[in-house]
Parts: structure tokens; C-alpha cells; sequence
């Protein structure tokens, strides 16, 4: 029992990382296509991970950056494996949809504490509008939490996904509760940090925020964190509104068809700005998911 | 080296610099050779580029970038800070207050790091090779690793630099960086002709070359020193201002 645990424990975050690598290929192949563009090769960012990895020289802005960078990958790997896959539950019994919600935010988290360190301005901007960006979508987000809770009477992801898969497409969430479907789309979106709600990175504007002091290994575990994001929220939506995965084939088109929607909609965007980035998300999907709450709550 | 005078190679010059470079671990053995190529490989493939567009021949970059040529397919993409990128691309002619800009964001780049001049004016100063305000050679104050002829390069041979680069990458031969390490005098001697003998970086070379092994006999010397001299008088000022401040820093050293 503890031996397969542990197994699981090891391979969960071994395959959420590859499939990361997949949808970060497919992110920037869709918006190459887009711009009528070829766009990068197949391992590229296998490549650009291992390059950022070998750099010879680097440089560290004291123990709270380090840390940083600790706090951040063991946030993400965590999460990991509390969400639960075909085949693999991992830790998902152990805990549930709220501890998920908690772990998703300690990466963000870290990074503030490590870019603090930097002293870097456009770092301490860029994350400062990052925690904004947070107490924007987090609202939703949690009305939305709220609203599953509510219909399906448990926070346990293995039974939101059973519940969901018990009588074909007719009972995921998405067909249940399309209004909360909506709201959760929107402000998971938000969490991806791209356009339009893009307003931490910003290359532009305050050259890649967060970012700007990285280099080198720490560089190459942002570019780690981003590929598990991709995976954690889509599969997270996947779990919440789309059935779950009967089998990896299902989960996975399911996964590439939430994250193709979500990168294909960031290309056609601009940015938002900051306080446009709060008050749409604390009108419409704030508005959608309390009314999908109502609508639930009355059944 | 060791001090046992009997086992010392009688050619060898008697005031050999302890800077003298010995093969590293990671140069010796079978397995790190392996590493270090593949390594190798993925830098050559994966190359972000800080583009430090000074002068005119920044507009060739668009369509290099986009979509009439794309340069990410061969692996290389834009990035916006200098620490996060490998690529110093200088397109065209530098001004003396560029030239601090430019040596200050080269030495925030991580190593390995790779300088490209753009453009005749960063070769022998092009069509401003008269003027009092601009520098004529680039790689006589950064080390740089290939030029671009042409006034102005077109996006073809851009792309063509990047691809040359990529090999010499490839090869383990794009090592201007280190020329920059282990004769870092030399360049700190050019540019302290044009800035004044008080010029000085917040990136700390010589303490980077030791903390790395990347030691040269250039590494140190006459104008290195004046750095050292700098450091002091700086140390010397700051008790009237900030006290604390002072006898903290002074205990450090
Ligand atoms: S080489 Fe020609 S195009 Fe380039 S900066 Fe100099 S004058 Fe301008």
C-alpha cells in the first residue's frame, strides 16, 4: 500500500512534467501558427530547460531566493499529487478540491518572496500586481469551488469525478452547471497569467516582472513551474467540469482541448490593465458564478 | 602548484602566475565529457537573444522575428532582460553612453554568453568612423564572437549569423566570454581610456573569475588594480556620511 503510494507519488509529478512539456510546445506552436509562423521544433522546450540548467555562472540574491525557487517547485510537485488522474489518485483521498485550491496558491507565493529579495523594481511591480491578479480570480474561483461543493454535497475530487462519469457527457459539471463551467473557465484562465489578464508578466511594460532578476537554474525552474502550471489548471478544469479522464486517451484530448482553447483566446488579446483586470473579474465572473451558485443552490 | 622545489620541471619559468589553469574536474573525466556535449547541443539549439538595438539596423529585426523568416524555428526567441538571455545582439553604432549600457547589461548576462556586432559600424565604425561621440571597434571593449558586415545586414544574413553561431556553439567553440574572464585587463584598460581611470561596474569580474575558475593571466593588472584603488577610496568616504555603515563593511573585509 505505502510502496504503490510512493510509486505514485514519484511517477504523478514524472508524467505531469512531460505533458507540461507537450502543452508548452503546443502553447507556442498555436500562437506561432497564429502569426503565420512555423513556430519551434519539437523539443524545444526540453532544450531550453536543459540550456537555462547548464549555465556556468549564476546569481543568487541571498537565502530568501533560494528558498524561492524551493518553495515554488515543491508547491507545484505537491499539487501535483493531490489531483487525480486515470489509473493514479495519488494523495487525492488524503485530501480534497480545498486543499488543491490552498497548494495552487504557495508557488505565487514563493516567488514573491524570492523576487523581494532581488531589489529588483520592475520585479517588485510585477509581483506585486501578480498578488492583485490573485485576489482577483481567487474570488470567482472560490464561488465557483463553492457552487461544486454545493451540487455534488463533497470536496473529494475521486467522487466529483465518479458522480461526473456516471452517466456520460449529460452529467459532467459542465453540462450540470454550465454558468459555473463559465466563471471557472474565465478565472482559471486568469491563473494561467496570459493575456488578457497577462498583467505580471508584461514584457513590454515592466520586463517580465517576477522574472526580471531570474537566470540561469532559477530561470529553468520558472520555465519547470510553467509547464506544470499548463498542466495542473487544465487538468483541474478537466476534473471539475469535463467528466475527469475514463481512460489517458479521454483525459488527455480533454486536456489539450481546455488548453488549446485557453492559449488560442490569449493570441487574439491585448492586455488588460491592472484595476480593468479586477473589476472584470469581480463583475462577470464573479456575477456568472454567484448566479450558477443560486441555480444550484435551488435544486 | 606545489612548493616541493625537487619535483618542479627546470623549464618550467620560474614566476609562473598560481593563476596558471589547470584542467578542471569536469574536463577530465569520460562522463562529464558526455554531459558537457550534450549540453553543448542544447545551447546551440536554444538561444535567447537580448536584442540591444542602438542604431539603425534595428529594423531589420521584425521580420527576422516574424513571420517572413521566424527565427524560432531554429530555436531562437527573443528575451527582454539581460539576465535571462544568452544572446547580446548590438545592432549598429555605439555612443560612449551606450557603450556603459552595453558593458553594464553584458556583464548581468550568465555565462556562456554571446556577443553579436551588427552592422559596419560596430566593426570599424562604418559610416561614423570620423565621429567624436561613437566607438569604432566593439569587440576592443566586450568580447565578441561574430560580426555582421553590411550597412545594413539584411534579415538572410542575420539569420545566417545565428546559424554559424549555433555551430561554433555546437563545437564547444564560441568561448569569446571567457576571453572576457581571462583578460578581463585588457578590456577594463579600453574602457577605462574612454570613461576615466574612476570607471568601475557593479558586477565584480575578477571575484567572479576566482569564484568560477575561469582565472587567466589577464585576469589582474595595472588597471584591475585601479578598481582595488577605487574600492578603498570609496570605503574611506563612507564613515562621514553613514557610520554604521562603515565599521560593518570595514569588519567584512
Ligand atoms: S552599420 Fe549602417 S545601418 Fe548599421 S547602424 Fe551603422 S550606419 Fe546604421
Amino acid at each position: 500500500m505505502t510502496l504503490s503510494l510512493l510509486a505514485e507519488l514519484i511517477v504523478m509529478p514524472l508524467i505531469a512534467f512531460v505533458v507540461g512539456l507537450a502543452l508548452v510546445l503546443m502553447m507556442r506552436r498555436v500562437r506561432a501558427r497564429i502569426e503565420r509562423r512555423i513556430g519551434p521544433p519539437l523539443l524545444q522546450p526540453v532544450y531550453d530547460i536543459v540550456k537555462l540548467y547548464a549555465k556556468r555562472t549564476q546569481v543568487s540574491h541571498g537565502i530568501m531566493h533560494d528558498l524561492a525557487i524551493v518553495m515554488l517547485l515543491g508547491g507545484i510537485t505537491t499539487s501535483v499529487c493531490f489531483l487525480p488522474v486515470p489509473g493514479l489518485e495519488g494523495l487525492a483521498r488524503q485530501g480534497d478540491l480545498l486543499t488543491l485550491v490552498y497548494l495552487m496558491m504557495v508557488p505565487m507565493l514563493g516567488l514573491a518572496l524570492g523576487v523581494g529579495s532581488c531589489a529588483n523594481p520592475n520585479g517588485s511591480i510585477g509581483i506585486s500586481r501578480a498578488l492583485t491578479a490573485m485576489l482577483a480570480y481567487d474570488v470567482p474561483f472560490v464561488f465557483v469551488v463553492i457552487g461544486l461543493a454545493v451540487a455534488y454535497g463533497t470536496t473529494s475530487l475521486p467522487e466529483i469525478i465518479a458522480h461526473q462519469q456516471s452517466g456520460g457527457i449529460a452529467t459532467w459539471g459542465a453540462a450540470e452547471m454550465p454558468l459555473l463551467a463559465i466563471a471557472g473557465f474565465i478565472a482559471m484562465h486568469a491563473m494561467l497569467g496570459k493575456e488578457p489578464f497577462e498583467i505580471y508578466v508584461a514584457p513590454a511594460e515592466i520586463a517580465t516582472g517576477p522574472m526580471a532578476e531570474m537566470s540561469g537554474k532559477y530561470m529553468g525552474a520558472l520555465f519547470v513551474m510553467q509547464s506544470f502550471q499548463l498542466y495542473t489548471i487544465g487538468a483541474l478544469y478537466v476534473t471539475m467540469f469535463l467528466g475527469g479522464g475514463e481512460n489517458w486517451l479521454t483525459f488527455l484530448m480533454k486536456l489539450f482541448a481546455v488548453v488549446f482553447v485557453s492559449v488560442a483566446l490569449t493570441n487574439v488579446y491585448g492586455r488588460y490593465k491592472t484595476d480593468k483586470v479586477i473589476r472584470f473579474m469581480w463583475t462577470w465572473p464573479t456575477g456568472i458564478a454567484l448566479a450558477g451558485l443560486a441555480l444550484v443552490m435551488m435544486h | 602548484m606545489s612548493e616541493n622545489a625537487g619535483s618542479r620541471n627546470p623549464l618550467q619559468l620560474r614566476d609562473q602566475p598560481e593563476t596558471c589553469r589547470t584542467a578542471d574536474a569536469e574536463e577530465r573525466s569520460a562522463w562529464q565529457r558526455v554531459i558537457g556535449r550534450f549540453a553543448d547541443n542544447c545551447r546551440a539549439r536554444s538561444l535567447f537573444v537580448l536584442h540591444y538595438c542602438t542604431g539603425c539596423g534595428a529594423i531589420e529585426l521584425p521580420p527576422t522575428i516574424t513571420s517572413r523568416f521566424d527565427m524560432e524555428r531554429v530555436g531562437v526567441s527573443p528575451m527582454v532582460t539581460p539576465r535571462q538571455a544568452d544572446i547580446l545582439l548590438i545592432t549598429g553604432y555605439v555612443a560612449l553612453k551606450t557603450l556603459k549600457r552595453v558593458i553594464l547589461s553584458y556583464e548581468q548576462m550568465q555565462a556562456p554568453k554571446y556577443v553579436i556586432g551588427f552592422g559596419s559600424c560596430t566593426i570599424n565604425g562604418g559610416m561614423y568612423w570620423n565621429s567624436y561621440a561613437t566607438i569604432k571597434q566593439l569587440d576592443q571593449y566586450i568580447p565578441t564572437d561574430l560580426f555582421i558586415a553590411g550597412c545594413m545586414p539584411r534579415p538572410e544574413a542575420v539569420q545566417e549569423v545565428f546559424l554559424e553561431l549555433m555551430r561554433m556553439i555546437d563545437a564547444g567553440k564560441a568561448n569569446a566570454w571567457r576571453d572576457y574572464y581571462r583578460n578581463y585587463d585588457h578590456y577594463l584598460a579600453n574602457q577605462q581610456a574612454l570613461f576615466g581611470p574612476q570607471w568601475h561596474t557593479p558586477t565584480d569580474i575578477v571575484a567572479e573569475a576566482k569564484h568560477y575558475g575561469l582565472m587567466g593571466p589577464g585576469t589582474t593588472g595595472p588597471h584591475t588594480r585601479l578598481l582595488d584603488q577605487h574600492a578603498e577610496w570609496a570605503l574611506d568616504r563612507i564613515p562621514e556620511d553613514y557610520p554604521e555603515r562603515g565599521e560593518n563593511e570595514r569588519s567584512e573585509r
